[in-house]
């Protein structure tokens, strides 16, 4: 017989550094990119989110890909192919996609599953809580437009028949213009859904009412937005999806009739709706957290 | 610690409108492991949200660690660690990533909230589970997760909300036993439960609340000494027990016996007093033990 030992750690106290506020927003901001892409949890959560980020990539080669193969054949034809302000249609329904299971995921379970409680135990204000979760969402959506428009960029570049430093100096007003257009869609969209994430307290619901919204709130509000009464055109700026896209086309100079701009409304209009609609997030959701908190 | 009291509480009212929680409290507690004791709706948890500046009082103050949850909540909250009774935890997470961001929410840097995150799983029993889901965990297993949570960035002071609630007779004296244990690593602890005989067995200091009122803040060691004497006398058992009821002591009497009390140590000598007034003769005098619980019930009678 062999002697057994019963080893006992106890408990160890820490004298370390601490990084208080600091590291507490850091903290959720980290956790938020890992729920959004599923990291760290089982394998189910992992597909939507990284099934839509391959789709975006492979979309933007294959996009390289037809305008070098269409170049090959004859450059002018290469005109009607989209480049950087007629893709955000093709990303804009991925984000879309992705926002629609985001949000929805970065707010709601840990207010269903009394998650807040440990949150607010900690140096962690309801602010820096919500300031650390837009942080987590921006920055994953906004690179589910930027980075595929950067593939984009490099690929075109490299098929240009100026040559890729030439293209380059040519267009770099896409540098500023994909951003401002990628803020555009991320910060109304997001609003949006943080709104009703933060009102409604079941996942899928939240994702069906933001997803409804975006995509039935657009033919509606084009319909009421004719009808026969006084007013009636300003209800074509309750659909919430065209405005990025007025946006982007004052940018890069596409037209495309929206319900808005037929009703006779411009893109400063536009910019307008996006500045109240989130301003209207930041007090309904802030509201709701300091009374949860 | 070094310090005379953990918690400073001086005319303290908090209401949710009509209602009012705690009304009007004035209590110290010292360094150790106390219970805090009341009915469903007492105002326990209310308490311990003050403590965590998550709640304002309508008036009056309080002072946890030396700061004022109200003015400084995030220096308290970087020194608490936090228990809640209600779930917190997130069904898709292992417990070796929650505890470590626990830890990190804290404000330990992730390389030494992932260690101490294992170590602290280790302290309550779940080296062996720690990276399972913790959807897959049973209500237990959950209980020791929540406590991990609470102390694993090293807290001054773990308030805990029901620790043993929903747990089976033997997950609650391990838990029990867990929280005892911790109070012999100099861990403040301050537990809320309606359960009398799990403060009788973990804690040293008792708040006792009733309706929002402070019945009793105290330490539980002289508690026994509060109990009831049975008295056996040769004659007039009768005539002893009037002359003790007559100076404020409940008595019993049943044939050449009776039950006197509860009181202090005076009580022993008033019966031999009274006993030797009238000649009768002492055969025995047994102090009985007073539960927490009949302490609870007599004080919410008195109140």
């Amino acid at each position: 017989m062999t002697d057994q030992v019963i080893f006992d750690r106890g408990y160890r106290t820490y004298d370390g550094p601490r990084t208080g506020r600091w590291g507490a927003k850091s903290a959720v901001y980290k956790d938020g990119i890992r729920r959004i892409l599923g990291l760290r949890r089982k394998a189910m959560l992992k597909i939507i989110p990284w099934g839509l980020l391959s789709v975006a990539l492979i979309a933007a080669a294959v996009f390289v890909g037809i305008h070098w193969a269409i170049g090959n054949i004859e450059e002018s034809l290469r005109e009607g192919i989209p480049t950087y302000g007629g893709l955000f249609d093709f990303y804009s329904a991925i984000s879309l996609l992705f926002m629609t299971l985001a949000g929805p995921l970065l707010l709601i379970p840990d207010r269903s599953r009394g998650v807040l409680s440990v949150y607010f135990s900690r140096p962690l204000t309801v602010d820096g809580y919500l300031v650390s979760k837009v942080g987590a969402f921006v920055t994953v959506v906004a690179a589910i437009y930027i980075v595929p428009q950067v593939v984009l960029h490099i690929g075109l570049a490299l098929i240009a028949s100026e040559g890729f430093l030439p293209y380059m100096g040519e267009t770099l007003d896409v540098l500023w213009k994909v951003p401002m257009v990628t803020l555009a869609f991320v910060v109304l969209n997001g609003a949006i859904v943080f709104i009703l994430s933060a009102l409604i307290d079941r996942t899928g619901i939240a994702a069906a009412a933001f997803f409804g919204l975006l995509i039935a709130g657009g033919p509606i509000a084009a319909r009421v937005a004719e009808a026969p009464f006084q007013g009636a055109r300003w209800a074509s700026l309750l659909a919430f999806d065209q405005h990025p896209r007025i946006i982007r086309d004052a940018l890069f100079e596409d037209t495309i009739d929206y319900p808005a701009e037929l009703a006779g409304f411009g893109v400063w209009t536009s910019l307008a709706v996006v500045v109240v609609v989130v301003v209207a997030a930041v007090v309904i959701v802030r509201r709701r957290y300091r009374k949860l908190a | 610690m070094g310090q005379s009291s953990i918690l400073e509480v001086s005319d303290l009212t908090h209401d949710y409108g009509d209602v009012v929680a705690l009304e009007d409290l004035s209590l110290q507690v010292p360094p150790g492991i106390t219970g805090l004791v009341g009915a469903n709706g007492a105002g326990k948890t209310t308490m311990l949200r003050l403590m965590l500046g998550l709640l304002h009082p309508t008036s009056g103050s309080m002072r946890v660690l030396g700061h004022d949850p109200q003015t400084e909540p995030l220096a308290v909250r970087a020194r608490v660690g936090y228990m809640p009774e209600v779930d917190c935890l997130p069904k898709d997470q292992t417990a070796a990533d929650f505890v470590s961001y626990a830890a990190q929410l804290a404000g330990i840097p992730t390389r030494e909230a992932k260690r101490r995150s294992s170590e602290t799983l280790f302290l309550v029993g779940l080296e062996e589970e720690r990276f399972r889901f913790l959807g897959d965990f049973s209500t237990g297993m959950q209980q020791r997760v929540k406590l991990a949570q609470a102390i694993v960035h090293d807290p001054d002071l773990l308030l805990l909300d029901e620790p043993a609630a929903g747990l089976d007779p033997e997950g609650r004296v391990q838990m029990l036993q867990l929280i005892r244990r911790l109070g012999e690593f100099d861990i403040n602890v301050i537990m809320s439960s309606h359960v009398l005989t799990d403060i009788e067995e973990t804690c040293d200091w008792v708040v006792m609340l009733d309706g929002g009122n402070l019945l009793r803040s105290g330490p539980l060691e002289g508690f026994e000494k509060l109990g009831t004497v049975l008295v056996e006398v040769l004659d007039e058992a009768e005539a002893v027990a009037a002359r003790l009821r007559a100076r404020g002591f409940d008595t019993t009497v049943e044939g050449h016996r009776f039950v006197v009390g509860p009181g202090d140590a005076t009580l022993e000598q008033a019966i031999v007093e009274e006993a030797a007034a009238l000649g009768s003769g002492l055969v025995r005098m047994v102090r009985g033990s007073a539960s927490l619980e009949d302490l609870f019930l007599r004080q919410g009678e008195d109140a």
